[in-house]
C-alpha cells in the first residue's frame, strides 16, 4: 500500500510539478467551475482561483502580492488607481480573437474611457451590471422610486445592503444629491458618513457575496436590497422562488464594466491572454447569462441593455480613505469615532 | 547415491517445514498488520469521538456561561436602567463576571452585553487585549445591531442559544479577537414579560478552544476542523484554514474524497468515517473524521472533525512487527533444517542396516543382526527380510537333496543299488590315474552270474530281480570301505580292488565270490540257486586303460565259464 502510494507519489510529482499555474482573481460567478476545467484542459494547465467579493480585498491582493496573481477582474473606474500605481501591464488585444466576437460598443476599447493609457490597452471588458434595487412585491406595492427607500423608517430591519466602502460612499452621495458621487468634497465626508450610519441603523444586516445576499433576503423575509451585484442577485432569488422585483432608481443605478487586466509582475502572460480569450467565448460567454444572470458582451438582448440611467462608476476621490471609514461604521462605530484620525 | 535418499528426504522435509514456517510466519504477518492498521484505525477514531465530545462538551460550557450571565438578574435591570443610582455599580459588578470568566477561559476573546435597543449598543464589554483584560470604555462602545449574531439571537424562541458560523472576525477594535477565527455563542435577556430586549455574547477563540482540547494528543496526530461545506477552519497548513475568508477555496473532501459522500448525507447527522487523503498529495496520511450537527448553529452548520496520522508511522509498527516475524521465521527454519537432518538419519540408520545384511547375504549367505525389535514398517521390512532369507536357504537346501538324488540315480544302479556302468567307469579312470601316480597296483574281477537265465525264464523276472538283489548284497558284504562293486548290466557285475594283491590273496577273494554267490536264495516258499563265474584282471600287468582291463576279466570269466561247462 505505502509502496502503491509512493509510487503515485513518485509519477504524480514531476507531472504536478512541471504542470503550468494560472493565478486568477475573480468575483462570484465570473469562472464557472465548468468553463474554468475545460480551459485547463485544453492549455494543460491548472487554474488557481481566488474569489474576491469587494474592490477592497481586491485592491488589497493586487498591489500587496502582485507577484502572486496572473490575471483579475476589476472594474474600469478601480483599474485607474492600478494604473496609477503602476500595478497592471499593457495586454495585446491581437492575442486575444475572441475580442472580435465582443459588441462593437465593446470591441471599440478607445469608445471606452479608462482601458486605453499612453496609447497601450490594459484591460478587455467582461461584464457590466447596474445596482438596482430588489424589493418584495408583496411588501411594496408599488415599486420603490428613489434610493430613498433604503432609508426609509417603515422597512427597517428589512433592508439589507452591501458591505463594501467605495459604493456605499457612492450611494450616499447619491441620497445627499451631491454633485457627483465619487468625488466628495472633504467638507461632504462628515454627511456622507452619517448617512451610511443611517443606512446601518435601517438594515438587517449587510452581505459581500450573491448567495450570502439571497439567503439573507429570504430567511428574514426581507423587504429591499441594495443589488451591488445587479441581476446576478436577481436570478439567484428568482431561481429560489422569490416573488421580487428589480429596479433602477430615479437617482440612477450605480454601472459597473468589470474587465480582465494583467497584474504587473504576473508570469503567465501568455496563459493569461488565453484565459482572457477563453472567457469571451461562446460557452463561458452563455454561463455568464444562463448561470449567473450576468450580461455578457457579446450578446446585446433587451434585457441585459441598462435600464435607466447608468451613472458608470468613476475612480473615487480616495478609495482608501473611504474604505478605512467604511470598517469603522460597519464595526459599529458612532459618527465621532468612525471620523476620528 | 549411498546418501541419495537421506538427502532426498532430508531435502524433502526441510522444503516442507521450511514452507510451513515460511507459510505461517507470512500469514500471521499479514493479519498482525491488518490487526495493527485497523487497531491504529480504531485510536484514531476513538481520539476523534474523545475529542469531538470534548468539543461538545466545551461548546455546552460556553452555552452554560452565556446563558448563566443572560439570565443573571442584573442583565436586565442594566439595560432597562431601572435604577439609575445604581447602573455604574452594576455594571461594574456584571463586567467583573465578564472578567472572572475570561480569567478562567482563556479561550474567550470577548464577552459583552448587547442591547436590543439604540442599533444593538454594547453596553458591557471586555475584551481581551495583549496585556491582559480590557474594559471597553463607553465611548468606545459600538452598535452591533446590524450583526447576525445580534438580530438573529434576538429573534430566538426562548430559552435558545444562538450559535455563529465559524468565522474570521473583521469588526475593527476587537482586540486579541480581531481577524482571527471565532465563534460567537449568545443568548437573549429577556425582560419580566419575557421580551428579549438585549443579549450576551461569547466571542470564543477558536484555535485557542481547539488547541487546548488537542494539547494531549500525541504530536504525529494533526487536527482538522471543517464547517458543513466542507471548508477548512482548522488545518495543520494554516494556509488552508479559512480559505474561504480569502477568496480561495480548500475543502476536507478534496483531500481526503472518501468524506465527499458524508458531507452529501442529508439530514445531517452524526457520522463517523476512516479515509486516506488522495494519492499524491505530500505524505500519506491515515485519518478518522466525526460529523456532529450543531442544531443551534446558524444555517444548520456543523463540525467536522478529523485526526490524522502519517500513514509511515502506522507502517513503522508493522515494519517492527515484520522484523520480528521474520526472526521467528529464520529461528523455526534452522531448527526445522536441523530436526529434519535428525529426523533422515534415524530414518535412515535401520534401513542401512538392513541395506548392509541383505549385501553381506548375498555375498556370504550369512545375514547378521535386522532391526526386527522395531514395531514399525522397518521392523516388518527386517522380519520380511528375515523370513524371505529363510526362504531362500530352504530352497537352496532342496535343491542341493534333489540334485544329489538325481547324481545317485544317474550313477547307481535302481535294482540292486550298485554304482552303474558309467559310475564304474568313473571310478575306475580315477583309481587308474591314482595307482599310476602311486605306483600301486589294481585288481579288477567280472562277475557273470550263473543260471540267470533259467531262473527267469522259470520263475518269472521277479524271481531274477530278487536274485539279483541277494548276489549284490553278498557281493557288497565282502567289500573294504575302498573296493567298489558295481552292475554293469543284465548279470554282470564287477568289482575293483586297489592295492597290491598276491596270488593267495586273489585265489582267496575268488573263492569268497564263488562261495557268496553260490549260497541258495529264499524266494518265496522255495529257495533259488545261482553261482558265479569270476574272471580276473590285474593292473599293470593286464594292461594301463580301463577297456583293456574290463576286456581281460571279461575274457578271463567267459574262459572260466567254459571251463565250468
Amino acid at each position: 500500500m505505502l509502496s502503491v502510494a509512493l509510487l503515485l507519489a513518485l509519477t504524480a510529482l514531476p507531472a504536478s510539478a512541471t504542470q503550468p499555474v494560472l493565478r486568477v482573481l475573480a468575483w462570484p460567478g465570473y469562472a464557472d467551475p465548468e468553463v474554468v476545467l475545460s480551459f485547463e484542459q485544453q492549455h494543460h494547465v491548472r487554474v488557481e482561483l481566488t474569489v474576491v467579493t469587494s474592490d477592497a480585498t481586491l485592491w488589497d491582493k493586487v498591489s500587496a502580492h502582485n507577484q502572486d496573481y496572473d490575471v483579475f477582474a476589476v472594474n474600469v473606474a478601480e483599474l485607474q488607481r492600478y494604473l496609477a500605481r503602476n500595478l497592471v501591464q499593457p495586454l495585446q488585444p491581437a492575442n486575444i480573437p475572441n475580442t472580435q466576437l465582443q459588441l462593437a460598443r465593446f470591441s471599440d476599447l478607445s469608445a471606452i474611457p479608462g482601458l486605453i493609457h499612453n496609447g497601450k490597452t490594459y484591460a478587455i471588458p467582461y461584464t457590466y451590471s447596474q445596482m438596482g434595487l430588489i424589493y418584495d412585491r408583496k411588501q411594496f406595492r408599488t415599486p420603490p422610486r428613489s434610493i430613498d427607500a433604503l432609508w426609509d423608517p417603515r422597512y427597517r430591519g428589512k433592508v439589507i445592503a452591501y458591505d463594501g466602502g467605495t459604493h456605499n460612499f457612492s450611494l450616499a452621495a447619491q441620497a445627499l444629491h451631491l454633485a457627483s458621487p465619487f468625488h466628495i468634497a472633504p467638507g461632504d465626508l462628515p454627511r456622507a458618513a452619517e448617512k451610511l450610519i443611517a443606512l446601518r441603523r435601517n438594515v438587517l444586516g449587510f452581505y459581500t457575496q450573491p448567495d450570502e445576499s439571497a439567503q439573507l433576503f429570504l430567511r428574514h423575509g426581507a423587504a429591499l436590497m441594495f443589488a451591488n451585484y445587479g441581476k446576478q442577485q436577481v436570478h439567484l432569488l428568482k431561481q429560489a422562488g422569490a416573488d421580487i422585483g428589480y429596479v433602477i432608481p430615479q437617482e440612477g443605478a450605480l454601472a459597473w464594466l468589470d474587465c480582465w487586466a494583467l497584474t504587473r509582475n504576473g508570469r503567465e502572460t501568455r496563459l493569461a491572454h488565453a484565459w482572457i480569450d477563453h472567457l469571451l467565448g461562446p460557452q463561458a460567454s452563455r454561463y455568464l447569462v444562463e448561470r449567473q444572470g450576468l450580461s455578457n458582451t457579446l450578446s446585446d438582448d433587451r434585457d441585459s441593455r441598462p435600464n435607466g440611467r447608468p451613472v458608470w462608476l468613476e475612480p473615487p476621490e480616495d478609495t482608501a480613505l473611504r474604505e478605512r471609514l467604511w470598517a469603522r461604521i460597519r464595526s459599529g462605530d458612532r459618527l465621532s469615532r468612525v471620523l476620528a484620525p | 547415491m549411498k546418501f541419495s535418499i537421506a538427502w532426498r528426504l532430508g531435502l524433502i522435509l526441510v522444503m516442507v517445514g521450511l514452507l510451513g514456517t515460511g507459510l505461517t510466519g507470512y500469514f500471521a504477518y499479514q493479519a498482525s498488520r491488518e490487526q495493527l492498521v485497523k487497531s491504529s484505525e480504531e485510536r484514531l477514531q476513538t481520539a476523534t469521538h474523545v475529542l469531538m465530545r470534548q468539543v461538545t462538551v466545551a461548546l455546552n460550557d460556553v452555552k452554560a456561561d452565556v446563558r448563566l450571565i443572560a439570565q443573571h438578574p442584573q442583565a436586565p435591570r442594566i439595560l432597562q436602567r431601572s435604577n439609575p443610582g445604581f447602573q455604574s455599580l452594576s455594571e461594574d459588578n456584571v463586567a467583573k463576571i465578564f472578567e472572572g470568566m475570561m480569567s478562567v477561559h482563556p479561550e474567550y476573546f470577548q464577552i459583552r452585553l448587547i442591547e436590543a435597543d439604540n442599533h444593538g449598543m454594547e453596553r458591557i464589554r471586555v475584551d481581551r487585549g495583549m496585556g491582559g483584560l480590557l474594559r471597553i470604555p463607553e465611548r468606545e462602545m459600538q452598535e452591533k445591531g446590524h450583526y447576525p449574531y445580534v438580530f438573529e439571537t434576538l429573534r430566538l424562541p426562548p430559552g435558545s442559544i444562538y450559535v455563529s458560523r465559524a468565522m474570521i472576525n473583521h469588526e475593527t477594535g476587537a482586540h486579541a479577537g480581531e481577524g482571527r477565527p471565532a465563534l460567537h455563542v449568545a443568548a437573549p435577556v429577556y425582560d419580566v414579560r419575557r421580551h428579549a430586549i438585549g443579549l450576551i455574547v461569547i466571542n470564543v477563540d477558536l484555535q485557542g478552544l481547539f488547541a487546548q482540547l488537542a494539547a494531549d494528543l500525541p504530536p504525529e496526530l494533526k487536527l482538522y476542523l471543517a464547517n458543513r461545506r466542507g471548508d477548512y477552519l482548522i488545518h495543520p497548513d494554516p494556509a488552508r484554514s479559512f480559505a474561504f475568508d480569502r477568496g480561495q477555496e480548500a475543502r476536507v473532501q478534496d483531500e481526503f474524497p472518501a468524506l465527499a459522500a458524508m458531507l452529501d448525507t442529508q439530514p445531517r447527522v452524526e457520522m463517523h468515517l476512516v479515509a486516506t487523503n488522495r494519492p499524491g498529495d505530500a505524505e500519506p496520511l491515515v485519518a478518522a473524521f466525526d460529523e456532529k450537527p450543531i442544531p443551534e448553529m446558524e444555517g444548520d452548520d456543523a463540525f467536522i472533525l478529523g485526526l490524522s496520522q502519517p500513514l509511515s508511522s502506522v507502517v513503522s509498527e508493522s515494519r517492527q512487527l515484520a522484523s520480528i516475524t521474520l526472526g521467528i521465521v529464520l529461528s523455526f527454519s534452522a531448527l526445522t533444517v536441523l530436526l529434519a537432518i535428525l529426523l533422515a538419519r534415524a530414518l535412515i540408520r535401520p534401513l542401512r542396516q538392513i541395506v548392509t545384511e541383505v549385501r553381506r547375504f548375498t555375498q556370504d549367505g550369512e545375514i547378521g543382526t535386522l532391526p526386527t525389535s522395531r514395531k514399525d514398517e522397518i521392523g516388518e521390512l527386517a522380519h520380511s527380510i528375515n523370513r524371505m532369507e529363510q526362504q531362500i536357504r530352504q530352497q537352496i537346501d532342496d535343491l542341493q537333496q534333489q540334485r544329489e538324488a538325481l547324481d545317485h540315480l544317474a550313477s547307481h544302479d535302481s535294482l540292486t543299488g550298485l554304482p552303474n556302468r558309467r559310475m564304474f567307469l568313473e571310478r575306475l579312470e580315477h583309481a587308474l590315474a591314482r595307482a599310476k601316480r602311486q605306483e600301486s597296483q589294481l585288481q579288477l574281477i567280472f562277475i557273470d552270474l550263473d543260471d540267470f537265465k533259467d531262473i527267469n525264464d522259470t520263475h518269472g523276472h521277479a524271481a531274477g530281480d530278487a536274485v539279483l538283489q541277494t548276489e549284490a548284497q553278498r557281493l557288497r558284504g565282502l567289500l573294504r570301505e575302498t573296493d567298489i562293486a558295481a552292475r554293469l548290466g543284465g548279470d554282470e557285475f564287477v568289482i575293483l580292488f586297489e592295492g597290491a594283491w598276491s596270488e593267495e590273496v586273489i585265489e582267496h577273494m575268488k573263492h569268497k565270490i564263488r562261495s557268496a554267490l553260490t549260497a541258495p536264495i529264499p524266494y518265496r516258499d522255495i529257495e533259488l540257486q545261482s553261482g558265479g563265474s569270476i574272471g580276473i584282471s590285474r593292473y599293470p600287468q593286464d594292461g594301463g586303460t580301463a577297456s583293456s582291463l574290463i576286456a581281460t576279466a571279461d575274457h578271463a570269466m567267459y574262459r572260466s565259464k567254459a571251463d565250468k561247462a
